[in-house]
């Protein structure tokens, strides 16, 4: 059996309202009415320690009251989680970005490489993109996992597998090959998955760095004979990568909770 | 008499928004009106008033605000929008239409 605070506690808390301020009206709005139907137990007589739990007990179940906040306030809070979706991805895109591209820049000059052939080329924009795609994989598996109540990140993999496919098929059948949003899927389900599956941060950090120097030698399979220099920028491109993607996991989650707080209380 | 639950979800914007048609009013005031209207049929659990409320509100048929009551305590007293006694009015006319359709059925022979 709940007090009076910890039912009304529980009722905001699963609401699924937006809005602080509207959370705060709503506190007060319950607590209005449980305070007038204490007084009227008062009132008829009831006994001190019948009168909490009967205006407790007439109030319902907090969960279901919850529930039918909930529905009344989905939309908002869809857009609320779309907004929150859509301003951290930009922003920590943009921040990784950044820093791959500055510690990019770095190697290039370390290997005597000129800049502008390292920053202002194609595979600069498709670094990013690859990059942007990555981070909205992240951030969208972190928000689809808060729809699922068990078996989360399996089903959020498969939702966003099931999204990814609808897109490559739609950029396929305009000619647009957009390669970017697989690269993103493979790399957001890589990173989600071994930060979900591998508590040891030790072993999460070098199973990233074998897995990207391995992509570094394979793409450097592919490519025309090339000098040695090159295989050695390339693969330390590759593991610049890893540790940038390592950042943004760790600024991800900590932009979406701030943003998610802050849009709250707009 | 208690009235099952399930009649009472389809009809619960009806009756809010034909005892609010009688004068602005809170949470609790509702519900007293409503008990006392209708002899005590009504049983549902109070706090899912507020929802049905909330609904209303968004929809704008119901506007709210706070004030004093004659307790002297502060209350959201909620009250019907324009667009709402519209509301109120169709949704009366509906169910008067769906009794007269249910009372037929139920006295054909």
């Amino acid at each position: 059996m709940y007090g009076v605070d910890e039912l009304i506690a529980r009722v905001v808390g699963l609401s699924k309202i937006p809005s602080q301020k509207r959370r705060q009206a709503v506190v007060a709005e319950l607590r209005a009415h449980l305070e007038d139907c204490m007084l009227a137990a008062r009132e008829s007589d009831h006994a001190g320690d019948q009168i909490d739990q009967l205006a407790l007990a007439n109030f319902g179940d907090p969960d279901e009251i919850a529930r039918g906040f909930a529905r009344v306030y989905r939309h908002d809070w869809m857009m609320l989680r779309i907004s929150v979706f859509l301003l951290s991805t930009i922003t920590v895109a943009g921040l990784v970005s950044g820093t791959i591209l500055a510690m990019q820049a770095g190697v290039a000059i370390g290997f005597g490489i000129p800049l502008v052939k390292i920053l202002a080329s194609r595979h600069t924009v498709i670094e990013i993109l690859d990059i942007l795609s990555t981070v909205a994989a992240y951030l969208g598996l972190i928000s689809m996992e808060t729809l699922f109540r068990h078996h989360r990140l399996q089903k959020a993999i498969a939702l966003l597998a099931l999204g990814i496919g609808v897109l490559t098929a739609l950029s396929d059948a305009t000619n647009i090959h957009a390669r970017f949003l697989v690269f993103g899927f493979v790399n957001g389900v890589f990173f989600r998955a071994t930060q979900v599956l591998i508590k040891n941060r030790g072993t999460r950090t070098a199973i990233t760095a074998a897995c990207f120097a391995l992509a570094g030698v394979i793409s450097f399979q592919l490519q025309p004979a090339i000098s040695q220099i090159a295989i050695a920028v390339n693969c330390t491109s590759w593991l610049v990568m890893a540790a940038g993607y390592q950042l943004m996991t760790k600024v991800a989650t900590r932009v979406e909770a701030a943003l998610f707080e802050g849009l709250q209380w707009i | 008499m208690g009235i099952e639950r399930e009649f009472l979800k389809g009809s619960i914007s009806l009756l809010l928004l034909n005892l609010l048609s009688r004068g602005d009013m809170y949470g609790y005031e509702i519900l007293q009106e409503a008990s006392r209207r209708s002899a005590n049929a009504f049983e549902f659990k109070e706090g899912t008033l507020y929802p049905a409320l909330h609904q209303l509100e968004k929809k704008g048929f119901l506007r709210s605000d706070w004030r004093t009551a004659q307790n002297g305590r502060e209350r959201k007293y909620y009250s019907l929008t324009s667009k709402g006694k519209k509301a109120a009015r169709e949704y009366e006319k509906q169910w008067q239409d769906l009794t007269g359709a249910i009372a037929a059925v139920l006295g054909s022979e």
